[in-house]
């Protein structure tokens, strides 16, 4: 009777940023509510423990067609994931995603940035992507792109410190994240450029 | 000898710390420690470190986490996060084993066979358990010497 | 837990504080008790067969005793137990969790000092030491025990409301071209990524600028 009810398919991972996301097309059974539940194995399962496969609880007998699985992704192994209909008391079989998942294969996009001048001083603002996130920011003298500064942020919750500007001048500033655990970056942001207080007399 | 492997520390830590209070809870056995006890790891010649870093992934890899099933699905779940970790380090250590790059002195050996000797004291489930509530110890000693 | 009748009902919540590793056992008295019970600690190594008892915490009424001395040991993990007295009864002994040292500790803010100039202001931070036994044994920085200790700095321009933030691995930090006669605040905390440690910020302190000549 359980083989009936069909197995997911078209199971595949959706993942930017770090954040892993399983998706299945869904299983349709006239005036019936189809359930799903969802199973990870790592490297580690498939070598030393028969194969075993662990639930994700978030992800049991859940309406929709999408599991985060950003959690249990969380070594730098290949997984492999699965998933099973519910209907009633029915169950498919597994359905298996083709191939494994690696989370070195996630997209890393550029971040969200804003650059101040703030009298003499270029700070910068970045969006907080969660702590697997580092900031590589380059920066330069407007004119002078042939000595451009590196500094990696860590830290978000507030504008970080840059630099000291010449008075007047301009300042460009781009940047990409880094993910230390896959050793990844995006690609850069669009460069921003600012003005530092002009005040001349300072040089005098 | 010389070995230089990446691993996420905070990774592993974040992890441990998930679940420390959970799985030591497990361990009655306050009067035995499997790397501790009797032998530090801290006392061990930093010529050694390499070879007992190997070994000790092995250790936990080969012997422990296979063994630490419980019936809370975080704490298995956190535990297959750390095993995959592992599985992933001791691949790097072993390319510098394979290079000679992680030799084994008597002293390490001593200490490996010590630690493999309070292991086989006990039950397996016990052992394994005890060993996963000892990851801080491995932890902290990698952090300090390395 | 032990019947009313025979015995007292236990000690709760028994557990280590700690802050720059000066590890204190506390407890709550056991329920429904208010005064005259006292107590006796014991502690042990983990991985060592026996329990030492602590005399100086032999039949005291206060909740908590100092086992700085016992664990100062950062190598080495702990397990500590109290047991309660009241006429003539007693309790079990309730122990601890293990207590690790290295990762359970809290770490204070570093103490900040500020200096300014016209234009400029200079932090020196210092990061705070181990408990130490006696004023005369040396001091211990906390910065030997985690090598990968980093600061982050807050600096507030108290005219424009703006804060900047800093992440420094060294303990000193010159902020210069600042407006002449302006207030900053500065308040730092320590960060140790791995164990994971974070201080809270320091309070803040707070500086001119020197006006203009």
């Amino acid at each position: 009777e359980d083989a009936l009810l069909p197995a997911p398919q078209n199971i595949s991972i959706l993942s930017t940023n770090m954040k892993h996301f399983l998706t299945w097309s869904p299983v349709i059974v006239q005036g019936e509510t189809v359930r799903y539940s969802v199973e990870f194995q790592g490297e580690y399962e498939r070598e030393y423990t028969n194969e075993s496969w662990l639930p994700i609880p978030e992800c049991s007998l859940i309406p929709g067609t999408v599991c985060d699985i950003s959690e249990d992704i969380s070594a730098p192994v290949a997984y492999s994931l699965r998933v099973r209909a519910h209907s009633g008391a029915r169950r498919s079989p597994w359905g298996a995603m083709q191939g494994l998942f690696n989370r070195s294969t996630t997209s890393l996009t550029p971040p969200l940035m804003k650059v101040i001048a703030d009298g003499y001083h270029l700070l910068v603002e970045l969006e907080d992507m969660g702590p697997a996130f580092q900031f590589c920011v380059l920066y330069w003298k407007k004119g002078q792109e042939r000595r451009v500064q590196q500094k990696v942020v860590t830290e978000v919750r507030s504008a970080a410190h840059l630099d000291t500007m010449e008075a007047g001048a301009d300042y460009c500033v781009r940047a990409q994240t880094y993910v230390e655990v896959i050793n990844k970056s995006s690609s850069f942001s669009q460069t921003q450029c600012v003005r530092a207080q002009g005040d001349k007399s300072m040089w005098l | 000898g010389a070995c230089r492997v990446s691993m996420s520390m905070t990774e592993i830590r974040a992890g441990f710390t998930a679940i420390k209070a959970n799985i030591q809870a497990r361990d009655p056995i306050r009067t035995l420690s499997i790397l501790s006890h009797p032998h530090s790891l801290h006392k061990v010649k930093s010529s050694d470190r390499c070879c007992i870093t190997h070994h000790l992934f092995n250790f936990y890899v080969d012997k422990v986490f296979k063994h630490c099933k419980t019936e809370d699905s975080y704490v298995n779940r956190k535990i297959s996060s750390i095993a995959n970790s592992f599985l992933s380090v001791r691949r790097k250590l072993g390319h510098c084993h394979e290079q000679n790059q992680c030799i084994c002195g008597q002293e390490s050996t001593e200490k490996l066979k010590q630690i493999l000797a309070n292991y086989e004291g006990l039950n397996v489930t016990s052992a394994a358990m005890k060993s996963l509530g000892e990851l801080d110890i491995l932890l902290d000693w990698m952090e300090k010497s390395h | 837990s032990g019947e009313l009748c025979c015995s007292l009902l236990n000690p709760r919540n028994v557990r280590f504080e700690s802050i720059n590793m000066k590890n204190v056992l506390h407890w709550s008295a056991p329920e429904g008790t208010s005064n005259g019970v006292l107590y006796k600690v014991k502690y042990s190594v983990y991985g060592v067969g026996k329990w030492i008892r602590k005399p100086e915490c032999r039949n005291i009424n206060r909740t908590w005793c100092d086992l700085s001395n016992e664990t100062s040991d950062y190598e080495e993990q702990y397990y500590a137990s109290v047991k309660a007295f009241l006429n003539g009864m007693f309790s079990e002994w309730v122990e601890t969790t293990r207590f690790n040292p290295l990762t359970d500790t809290k770490i204070d803010p570093p103490m900040v000092s500020v200096s300014s100039t016209e234009k400029s202001i200079s932090i020196i931070l210092t990061a705070p030491e181990k408990w130490k036994r006696t004023p005369e044994e040396e001091s211990v920085s906390l910065l030997q025990v985690y090598p990968g200790l980093q600061y982050n700095v807050s600096v507030l321009n108290k005219k424009t409301k703006k804060r900047w933030f800093f992440s420094i691995s060294n303990h000193t930090l010159v902020v210069p071209w600042l407006q002449p006669g302006t207030a900053y605040c500065v308040s730092a905390q320590i960060h140790v990524t791995t164990p994971l440690l974070d201080s809270g910020f320091s309070k803040e302190h707070c500086i001119a600028t020197l006006k203009d000549k």
